[in-house]
């Protein structure tokens, strides 16, 4: 079920009827809220429902082990498992086809000749999201993070919580599973809050996203022609406007919608694209994963405890895995290679070339981020690498007769819609919406809320995917 | 309480200004009809499943869906035929889904409209990737896909803001379509298309009739007709060859499941009619395919009461033209025996 659909409304209100009526004690109440969430999930592909069984009924009892098992031999053993699992999904359902294709790369080219016949499996919603998140679970047990659940309810919903089950924030145990012990209920100023981040969430996906800069990306990284510079730098920051739009569109809605329901969910976004450096944007983008990444792989790897080399390895390895996570595709490694990249050129230029930030040379730093920024979203977005190419030749003008496929106002459209998120990025960077709000007269705030519903209305959505759930 | 102020604020200007947009749009003469989606398609297709050998489907593209008025079909049968017809496509794919994904051997009537129906067999081409999208929504649609739509049906039957189109009509009124018609100029020398609107009103049971605009505006019904042109003048050369063979093999495959065929060329009229004429003679063509069909077919050019009907946009029968050859239509069948179980005159 998508939130920007009619469908989903629908949902949401009897959910939220649900939940605040008088009928149903706190147990119950998360009984209905993880009955909803399978409901949620299982609109799109019902049977896909039992790998979600699957996954919490191994990390329940993994974690239920792990919580009482002294043997470390043991304990190793049901880690094992847990991840053995978890990334056996993974690996069939996202990345089966991926390694079949390979494989018969690698044979065909020391002269077999094996043919395949592609897998054709179907890719499970959030899968990546979920198991990263039951894997957390089960990582911090094994590491005494953590304490067990409580219950297998608590768990369940834990794995299950509708709001950010198919695209995030990737929620730690301790962070969500301690505030179902508890009943919860939003305050009246927080289920009006709830209701705005949501508001906000579907206007960044619906009319930024979907209806100002999809069809300018679309039809750039869609085109077979080479383009013009202009044509290839329009479509690439279409697309990185794109992307924000609508991934921090759904994890503001889903910040929202469980806000509506009393419960915090972190922040996943923080104005990414006024980052000063790439250290700093990953820690604005994609938080969750980052912090998941950072956690479970950099620091496993050896972080920057066994000197420089080790240190850039584990970085390089890190972001080349976190690249291959988007998809299964070489071009979303070289996506992750570039991140790798620029963070061990940032860490070189601050040990080698240090200088100080000032206001004065600070959006400039931003500006050249976000720019390099949006050279990696190329391959991150080019179905191939011939395509990829040709837009960084274009970009570069590496080519000049290139095709001018996109007309004025398109251009215009996209240099204004860019430009005004990068400054909003720039001046929000220290603050927070919150923050910001608070400071703002209510009227001021209900006029902007009606200009975003209004607009919402009118753009009237097609129920355009999140490009996430896809990861 | 802060929030609460903005809230009930927001409320109120949304509703407000909500209420002026439908307004203004009626007021410029738009009135609501259902967007013709792919999941209103994906409805109908799904009756097939369980549809009777007393069934008719009726598949081709624009023409077969605008000609035959399925309450008028259902006035002269007793039972509403499932129009799979599919604007701009050619029926090839769709044809093939029915005979290759169904156990359906009822009757099927293929409204031909040589200049689609002849266009191509490639997946990627436009008259090909159209009907076969439709397909695989079908096939792959969720079961939220099918929620929104019911959702939305009331929605889209009393309002006019919510015309968002997935033709994609250069009059559409989403926020998307009005940004597209702000024109600062272009940057190559390719001229733009002519403009496309709407002149279709859809309703459920899938069907389509031609808006009275259309029949009284003779400016607007020539911008249909420049579309026309356009595409006409723009098209590739037929693959006749191709696009036969492909259709033979499924016409095999249905009559040997028992499956009524039937080929009908709906009219077309003024320059239109002139260009299929030279670029896609009867005889080359239609004859040809009836031939090797070796099926009931029927030509409005072989028939009094249809070969003098004209058509407002040159392609297409306005709504009660449309009924009287939907009526006289079944009128034919009947007397000539295609349709299998059907209710006597």
């Amino acid at each position: 079920m998508l939130f920007n659909s009619l469908s989903f409304i629908l949902f949401l209100i009897i959910v939220l009827a649900l939940y605040y009526a008088k009928i149903l004690n706190w147990t119950n109440k998360k009984r209905m809220l993880l009955l909803s969430s399978y409901v949620f999930y299982g609109m799109w592909n019902p049977p896909l429902v039992i790998l979600l069984w699957i996954s919490t009924m191994v990390d329940w009892t993994a974690g239920k082990r792990l919580a009482v098992e002294e043997n470390q031999k043991k304990r190793k053993m049901w880690l094992l498992l847990s991840m053995l699992v978890n990334l056996g999904f993974l690996g069939f359902f996202k990345y089966g086809d991926f390694l079949l294709e390979n494989f018969v790369t690698i044979v065909n080219s020391i002269g077999i000749d094996f043919k395949a016949k592609p897998m054709d499996i179907i890719l499970p919603m959030g899968i990546s999201f979920y198991t990263f998140q039951t894997m957390s679970y089960t990582i911090d047990m094994y590491k005494r993070k953590t304490e067990r659940a409580r219950t297998f309810l608590d768990f369940a919903l834990y794995v299950t919580f509708f709001p950010q089950l198919v695209a995030g924030p990737i929620v730690r145990a301790k962070e969500l599973i301690t505030q179902f012990y508890e009943p919860k209920k939003a305050t009246a100023n927080q289920f009006i809050w709830g209701l705005f981040l949501l508001t906000i969430g579907l206007f960044q996906k619906v009319v930024m996203a979907d209806t100002l800069l999809a069809g300018t990306s679309d039809k750039v990284f869609g085109s077979s022609k080479l383009l013009h510079g202009v044509d290839a730098w329009v479509g690439t920051i279409a697309f990185s406007g794109q992307i924000f739009f609508d991934f921090a569109g759904y994890s503001t809605c889903a910040i929202g919608i469980a806000l509506m329901l009393g419960i915090i969910l972190p922040d996943n976004f923080k104005y990414p694209y006024a980052s000063l450096g790439f250290s700093d944007l990953w820690r604005r983008w994609h938080i969750s994963l980052s912090n998941w990444l950072r956690d479970y792989l950099y620091i496993p790897l050896g972080g920057n405890r066994h000197g420089i080399t080790r240190m850039y390895a584990a970085l390089m390895i890190t972001m080349l895995l976190g690249g291959l996570w988007h998809g299964a595709a070489w071009t979303f490694m070289v996506w992750g290679g570039l991140h790798g990249t620029y963070l061990i050129l940032e860490r070189l230029q601050r040990r080698y070339l240090p200088f100080e930030i000032t206001k004065w040379n600070g959006m400039f730093l931003a500006f050249v981020t976000f720019s390099c920024v949006n050279i990696t979203w190329v391959f991150f977005r080019a179905r191939t690498f011939e395509k990829a190419w040709d837009m960084i030749k274009s970009m570069f003008y590496m080519q000049i007769a290139g095709e001018k496929i996109l007309d004025t106002f398109t251009i215009v459209k996209i240099c204004t819609v860019i430009g005004i998120m990068f400054l909003c990025h720039w001046y929000m960077r220290n603050t927070s919406m919150k923050e910001v709000s608070l400071k703002t007269s209510p009227y001021v705030l209900g006029i902007v809320w009606a200009i975003m519903t209004f607009l919402l209305i009118i753009a009237q959505g097609s129920g355009e995917q999140f490009i996430y759930f896809q990861f | 309480m802060k929030l609460k102020k903005s809230l009930v604020l927001a409320i109120s200007i949304t509703l407000i200004a909500t209420v002026a947009w439908e307004l203004y749009w009626r007021s410029q003469g738009f009135h609501p009809t259902l967007n013709d989606e792919k999941a209103l398609w994906a409805m109908t297709r799904a009756k097939v499943e369980t549809a009777t050998k007393n069934d008719v489907i009726i598949l081709g593209s624009s023409r077969a869906y605008f000609d035959i008025q399925v309450d008028q079909w259902q006035k002269s049968t007793g039972k509403a035929p499932l129009q799979l017809a599919s604007t701009g496509s050619s029926p090839l794919p769709i044809f093939n889904d029915i005979v290759n994904n169904t156990n359906f051997n009822g009757t099927v009537i293929v409204g031909v409209t040589p200049g689609l129906l002849f266009s191509t067999t490639y997946p990627k081409a436009f008259p090909w990737e159209r009907p076969q999208s439709k397909v695989d929504f079908y096939q792959d649609r969720t079961y939220a896909q099918r929620l929104n739509f019911l959702l939305s049906v009331p929605l889209q039957n009393n309002l006019v803001l919510m015309s968002a189109d997935e033709e994609e009509w250069d009059d559409d009124i989403d926020l998307k379509s009005l940004l597209k018609r702000v024109n600062l100029g272009k940057r190559d020398t390719i001229p733009p298309p002519p403009p496309f609107y709407n002149f279709g009103d859809v309703s459920i049971p899938r069907n389509i009739s031609m808006m009275p605009r259309t029949v009284t505006d003779t400016v607007f019904a020539k911008s249909i007709i420049d579309v026309w042109h356009f595409f006409g003048k723009g098209a590739p050369p037929p693959e006749k060859d191709a696009t036969t063979a492909f259709f033979m093999k499924d016409v095999e495959k249905f009559k040997a499941k028992g499956g009524n065929l039937i080929l009908i060329r709906p009219p077309s009229s003024g320059g239109v009619r002139m260009g299929e004429k030279m670029g896609l003679p009867r005889e080359r063509f239609w004859d040809s395919l009836v031939n090797v069909a070796n099926v009931k077919s029927y030509h409005f050019e072989d028939y009094d009461q249809f070969k003098d009907l004209t058509c407002p946009e040159e392609s297409h029968l306005s709504l009660a033209d449309a009924n009287f050859y939907t009526e006289e239509l079944v009128k034919i069948l009947k007397e000539d025996n295609a349709l299998t179980n059907q209710k006597p005159n």
